[in-house]
């Protein structure tokens, strides 16, 4: 049954031009950085699969959050709308999951689409060294996608009216992927150097965008040229770090779910 | 059979339903009628498990529709007033979601599609097929499994007159499988046509219930069983109804018309 909605979800995913304009407008950004990366010289201190995937990177962590935001926002709303399928014995828990599955596996297969181009590009002009670090780049999006996907469901749900979902999905996405970049100054600047680390890494748990972008700072050992949050980047990512960041990011996908479910489950349609 | 046990629901202020105390028995056709906001819809939609009850109960071949949500739906099929489909929705993928949830394999499922007269159109969406084609397509997946009790929620709406004889059809089929029909409808002439017992209801409130024959007694409107099932007297039993109905949510407690007084 589990699989017969995931079908059935998958099925009307794939069929909106959305995965498909996604798809085909990351994959060209995607080049388009690549190649621009590879051809610039500079002061940045990677080299070569590194430096143009730390240029993906911010590709990745601007443009993923909000297609899944609005994607998820709109999905979310729409389940109100759902009276039939709801009526068919069937859980809303289930079907909002087998939502945000289907939608997971659609934009993460552009996803990879996407980076996929580009990574073959740099494989074939600068050859293939670094290349796992890129697939777990790859895996890193994967996670930003699916936490904000989230997220944006549980907007969505929330909101109920599409026109609100998408409103406060992109005043969402504004305060991830930029304001809790200002807090992060505001945050240096404020704390002595000694506090700041734990300081910047709640901000890294409390913003999967943040988290999403040190991990793949951290991939590449680009920790030097992270802005703003980079200062004590080297330090947040030590040790066991890493790992708290991918489950500050696995905990923002499942988090937002079970408040999606729980809202969802009880709510009038 | 369906079983309906004080079930009311407020909307804020709104009392969209007063206590409502129902029966429907296995191959009964029961129908909902009355203005708009007289709690038909709300009635229906509790019992699909769209809408949560405030107070009361109900139970659908034995399952309760709150406390045991999915089983109880597993037993009914449900046809709401609007889509409640993305229009979007491949008739194929549809169809194939239904048959899976509902246990039937998918070469029956086709089957059905294609005596809904539904067959070429596997690959359309449901906004390529016109008003009539989808609410077919609907009722056909609502029909489908063993299905204890329909609820449908004016089902022959938006149809011509072909296919809201198709529609009838499709509900005595389901009647004749051993099915509990409790519907909503401003159509009616498919009440005359479908309904043992009518409900008539207004602000929330049933105002009489009744068989056809009985109702008409009670409205004062001279009535002969038989070639006149059809004919317009339903809706002057059912304006005088109304109006009663009306009359006394100002004034005072209700008459309630019960049994056959025919």
């Amino acid at each position: 049954m589990i699989a017969a909605l995931l079908g059935f979800e998958l099925a009307a995913a794939r069929r909106t031009r959305t995965v498909t304009l996604f798809a085909a407008g990351f994959a060209l950004a995607s080049l388009a950085v690549a190649l621009v990366g590879l051809s610039a010289g500079g002061a940045v201190a990677v080299q070569g699969f590194a430096r143009t995937s730390v240029s993906l990177l911010q590709l990745v962590v601007w443009v993923v959050p909000m297609l899944a935001l609005l994607t998820g926002a709109v999905a979310g709303a729409e389940c109100h709308e759902l009276e039939f399928v709801v009526g068919l014995p069937l859980g809303r828990r289930q079907l909002l999951g087998a939502r945000w599955a289907a939608w997971t596996l659609a934009l993460g297969a552009a996803l990879v689409v996407g980076l996929g181009a580009a990574g073959i590009a740099i494989a074939v002009l600068v050859g293939a060294a670094d290349g796992t670090r890129y697939l777990a780049l790859v895996l890193v999006a994967w996670l930003l996608l699916a936490a904000t996907l989230a997220l944006g469901l549980a907007i969505g749900v929330s909101a109920r009216s599409r026109a609100r979902a998408v409103g406060i999905a992109i005043v969402t996405w504004f305060v991830l992927v930029v304001g809790v970049d200002l807090a992060a100054i505001g945050a240096l600047e404020i704390l002595p150097p000694r506090d700041a680390g734990w300081g910047l890494s709640l901000l890294l748990l409390a913003d999967p965008v943040d988290g999403a972008r040190a991990l793949g700072l951290g991939l590449f050992r680009a920790d030097a040229v992270a802005g703003p949050t980079g200062a004590a980047l080297r330090r947040v990512l030590g040790g066991w770090g890493v790992w708290a960041l991918v489950a500050g990011l696995v905990a923002w996908t499942v988090l937002p779910l079970v408040v999606a479910g729980r809202r969802f489950a009880r709510r009038d349609l | 059979m369906i079983e309906i046990r004080g079930l009311w629901k407020r909307f804020g202020d709104r009392l969209a339903l007063e206590p409502l105390d129902l029966t429907v028995a296995t191959r009964e056709v029961v129908a909902l009628v009355g203005p708009n906001a007289a709690g038909k819809s709300t009635t229906l939609r509790m019992l699909a498990g769209i809408l949560a009850p405030s107070g009361g109960g109900a139970t659908v071949a034995g399952r309760d529709v709150v406390i045991d949500a999915v089983a109880a739906r597993r037993a009914l099929g449900y046809l709401p007033q609007k889509l409640g489909v993305p229009p979007t929705t491949v008739v194929g993928d549809l169809l194939e979601l239904v048959a899976a949830v509902r246990g039937v394999p998918a070469a029956e499922a086709r089957a059905i599609l294609a005596g809904a007269g539904l067959g070429d159109r596997g690959n359309a969406t449901l906004a390529e097929l016109s008003g009539g084609q989808r609410q077919r397509l609907l009722l056909a997946c609502a029909t489908l499994g063993d299905v204890r009790a329909l609820l449908l929620d004016e089902p022959s709406i938006s149809l011509d007159v072909d296919g809201a004889e198709e529609v009838r059809a499709a509900i005595r089929a389901a009647v004749r499988r051993g099915a509990a029909v409790l519907f909503a409808s401003h159509h009616l002439q498919d009440v005359a046509l479908l309904a043992d017992r009518i409900v008539v209801m207004v602000n929330g409130r049933v105002t009489a219930t009744g068989t056809l024959a009985a109702l008409a007694a009670a409205a004062g409107i001279p009535w002969r069983d038989g070639g006149e099932a059809v004919d317009p007297p339903i809706e002057r039993i059912y304006r005088v109804l109304v109006k009663r109905g009306r009359e006394h949510a100002r004034s005072g407690p209700l008459h309630l018309v019960q049994g056959d007084a025919a």
